[in-house]
């Protein structure tokens, strides 16, 4: 079935309210998936692969901050989605940069990766150079690469598998953010990179997806549909003979 | 479009928020020339758009499909318009009814016969069916019965309904909701944004409910020929133009003005930029004599009012009597300079506050040459940023300098702390609760942004304490709960006419006056409330007909003056035959 963005962007915060979610996280979950989802990135797919994991997160317990000094901060996200207070760990990010020129924040323990493109480019808007770096664990190993400008709301994303495993006994659920605000870091392909199972993705090609969204609607799933829409009931009010009175009009108004 | 911010230039006489922004005053505000169905009628005036009916397939009991084609300098549209027979006891003004005498929808470009077909299907299910993104906005409305019918039987018999009639209830149909943005499946708003005709805020809406009036015109004058050719004759196009389209409409506009407050800031600051800059001007004989014709045309037209609702009763008296002061004020008061200064100052000791207000929309109308710009000024792009690195302290500052009227709130006392605001599973209706006596307070919509506001200064001063040097993120770290209000805090703290300046969970805080303060940007006329928390209005009476707005005989100024419209006095009607007995 085909939704409007607002819809999306609507629908899916009233869900992450009824799952659990702070007034603000929910905004802001809300805004990276719709985000995603209207610029050809999946968002949607990647939310409905979380469902249950979310469902049965504790949402009480903020990222643990690690390590910061006045250029550096890692911070643990407990296992948890990015989706949630994992946004902070990107502001602190931000904070330190506007401080010191440049930063590097670690998250590390975290899920749904590839949402953060969507928290990212309300950073890059802000007028800060953002890139992104994180391996996926699966076989064959991937690194992905995001890259913004300095305000623009659209990155650059390279993904490509990696010839061999390396000996790797660190889990690869971690996300490195480097951020610098007085000049544009736009890494590029060394020639000799591997070509397989490259994947890249440009601006060109996310505002062209991004144009479709809002002419033709965007495509989603109606099972995950079915199942936000079940979780956004839980922020609804039974109602009854007296609530009906609290919206102050009559049933019928025939005059 | 406009950033929310950077329209937010000082300017010297500005009133303060500490006055504009009190509910009270924003729920005694008048519909003005800057309001959205003014501006839209001046922007299709001034670009001779065409509303020409292109299907009309009704049977004899108005039934069918009609629909309508507006031209605009640079794409066309079209208005599609279902009537059905509907029956008495489905006819409510809730958004969870499920059947309406009409719906309707504005498509971009023609609604060719597959579109059609699909909104057929659709339209009238409203929020159960799934809409076209061509679709830009999406609405119904039920006839208002007594009116109808008696202005079907008068043209039927060939006599000329009576006027008064419309003085009671402004229309022969009433909307109950009007959706854009992108609401079950049409454009979003990002699409129209890029678009110079409906890049005003709800200019699109505004529309639709137009091209419904013309269309329950042209609907009564083809029953009245269905029902006797012979004798019928149409409306007089006297009381065409004094017929609006009603709107019915409850607590759903709340959240959207708590919701939106960089947009609330933008219009109220129009709004007050242009008093700014009406009471710059020095008064001259003309302008006396032409204020003094609007205070005239205001008084009777709010004589004229007819409501049910008590309170509103006399808050129309009081403020006709304040009026009428103020007619005697002007003549009394020889032309100077500073006359409009001096007359805000007298009213401020000697007229209610409607009246005040009323004063300062129409000394607005005075100098639309002065204000003009700001028709496509209120508009904003929304949008609030986490400032990170703001120093905790300087956060608190903030907090004590721009939101010291959140901080009389108490966690201890019952008044305040009486209303929640929640959603209902029935279509999600914003319903009122008493909090501890009713039931689903957890799950409460976060409106009371006072309250928040001053939980959250409890939480930082605690934190100050132990970490005076932190900054504002490490605060959220310990407390992310505080995001969304840290977040708006310093967004909001940035402009002065956002926030409404009232703590929605009061005993005494009126619902009432938040749906006032919107629908008075929207122009609404006839306020006419049906509980505490429920309003009828009326949209564009008074408004110029399509035929007019591309009639080079008659001047932009001239048609667009048609603010606080009066009860026409038709040739050869017999007063005596008047139907007043049968108001509402």
């Amino acid at each position: 079935m085909k939704v409007s963005f607002n819809e999306l962007q609507g629908l899916s915060r009233k869900a992450f309210i009824g799952i659990g979610f702070d007034d603000g996280d929910a905004t802001d979950a809300a805004d990276m998936v719709a985000w995603m989802e209207a610029h050809g990135l999946n968002g949607l797919a990647a939310l409905g692969k979380s469902l249950d994991f979310l469902l049965n997160e504790d949402k009480s317990q903020p990222p643990k901050l690690i390590y910061q000094d006045a250029d550096l901060c890692v911070v643990d996200a407990q296992n948890k989605t990015i989706l949630g207070h994992a946004s902070l760990a990107i502001e602190l990010g931000y904070a330190k940069c506007r401080a010191r020129g440049l930063s590097v924040t670690k998250i590390r323990h975290c899920h749904n990766r590839m949402l953060i493109v969507g928290y990212l480019s309300r950073i890059a808007r802000r007028d800060m150079c953002v890139v992104a770096f994180w391996r996926n664990s699966h076989e064959p190993l991937t690194e992905i690469l995001v890259s913004f400008k300095s305000g623009e709301a659209e990155p650059e994303i390279c993904m490509y598998g990696l010839p061999s495993t390396p000996d790797d006994t660190e889990p690869n659920d971690g996300i490195t953010l480097v951020m610098v605000n007085h000049v544009d870091l736009l890494p590029d392909l060394k020639p000799e990179a591997p070509a397989n199972d490259l994947i890249l993705q440009n601006r060109a090609a996310m505002l062209d997806w991004h144009e479709r969204s809002l002419v033709d609607g965007i495509d989603v799933d109606t099972a995950l549909w079915e199942r936000l829409k079940v979780l956004a009931t839980k922020m609804l009010v039974e109602s009854s003979d007296d609530s009906r009175q609290g919206a102050g009009a009559g049933t019928t108004d025939n005059d | 479009m406009i950033s929310a911010t950077s329209a937010s230039a000082p300017h010297t006489n500005l009133r303060p928020a500490s006055e504009v922004m009190k509910l009270e005053r924003l729920g005694s505000m008048f519909a003005s020339r800057l309001s959205f169905v003014r501006s839209l009628m001046r922007k299709m005036i001034k670009e001779s758009w065409q509303v020409s009916n292109t299907v009309f397939d009704l049977d004899s009991k108005g039934h069918g499909l009609a629909i309508y084609r507006i031209t605009t300098p640079g794409k066309y549209y079209e208005c599609v318009i279902f009537s059905r027979d509907l029956a008495p006891d489905q006819r409510s003004d809730r958004v969870i009814a499920e059947a309406w005498d009409v719906t309707f929808a504005l498509v971009e470009g023609e609604a060719e016969s597959s579109l059609l077909e699909q909104m057929e299907a659709n339209v009238p299910l409203q929020e159960a069916g799934r809409q076209h993104p061509r679709v830009l906005v999406l609405s119904r409305a039920n006839k208002s019965l007594r009116n109808f019918s008696q202005f079907l039987e008068a043209l039927a018999s060939g006599r000329q309904p009576d006027p008064a009639w419309l003085t009671s209830v402004g229309y022969l149909y009433r909307t109950t909701a009007v959706y854009g943005n992108g609401k079950f499946g049409i454009a979003d708003f990002a699409r129209l944004e890029r678009n110079p005709d409906f890049n005003r805020p709800f200019a699109a809406q505004m529309l639709a409910v137009y091209v419904l009036r013309q269309f329950s015109i042209e609907q009564l004058d083809h029953m009245a020929r269905a029902q006797s050719p012979e004798q019928a004759v149409p409306l007089h196009r006297e009381l065409q133009r004094y017929l609006g389209i009603g709107n019915s409409t409850g607590l759903g506009m709340a959240p959207f003005l708590i919701n939106h407050p960089q947009l609330i800031q933008q219009w109220v600051y129009g709004r007050e930029r242009a008093l700014a800059y009406v009471r710059q001007e020095p008064a001259n004989e003309q302008t006396h004599t032409s204020l003094r014709a609007f205070m005239a045309r205001a008084l009777k037209h709010l004589q004229q009012t007819v409501t049910e609702d008590t309170d509103q009763t006399l808050r129309n008296r009081e403020t006709a009597s304040s009026i009428e002061k103020v007619i005697t004020w002007l003549d009394r008061t020889p032309v100077h300079i500073a006359l409009y200064e001096e007359l805000i100052d007298w009213a401020k000791e000697h007229c209610s506050l409607e009246a005040q207000e009323l004063i300062n929309t129409l000394l607005i109308e005075l100098y639309p040459e002065r204000v003009e710009a700001i028709d496509d000024e209120l508009g904003c792009r929304e949008s609030m940023d986490l400032k990170p690195d703001m120093k905790v302290r300087q956060l608190r500052d903030l907090i004590h300098d721009k939101f010291g009227w959140a901080l009389n709130y108490s966690e201890e006392c019952p008044d305040d702390n009486y209303w929640f605001w929640y959603r209902s599973v029935e279509k999600e209706e914003p319903r009122l609760g008493v909090r501890g006596t009713e039931s689903g307070a957890e799950k409460e919509m976060a409106l009371a942004i006072g309250p928040r506001i001053s939980r959250c200064l409890v939480k930082l001063e605690e934190f100050i304490e132990s970490n005076p040097n932190a900054i504002v993120v490490e605060f959220l770290m310990a407390h992310p709960g505080q995001k969304e209000c840290v977040r708006r805090i310093q967004t909001m703290g940035e402009t002065p006419y956002g926030e409404i300046r009232a703590n929605l969970w009061h005993k005494d805080m009126k619902p009432m006056h938040l749906l006032r303060t919107k629908l008075s940007f929207f122009g609404a006329s006839r306020f006419d409330p049906k509980s505490d928390r429920w309003v009828r209005i009326t949209l564009f009476q008074g408004a110029p007909l399509p035929d007019e707005l591309h009639n080079a005989q008659l001047p932009l100024h001239q048609l667009d003056d048609w603010g606080f419209p009066l009860e026409p006095e038709l040739d050869g009607m017999d007063k005596g035959q008047t139907a007043r007995s049968d108001r509402l």
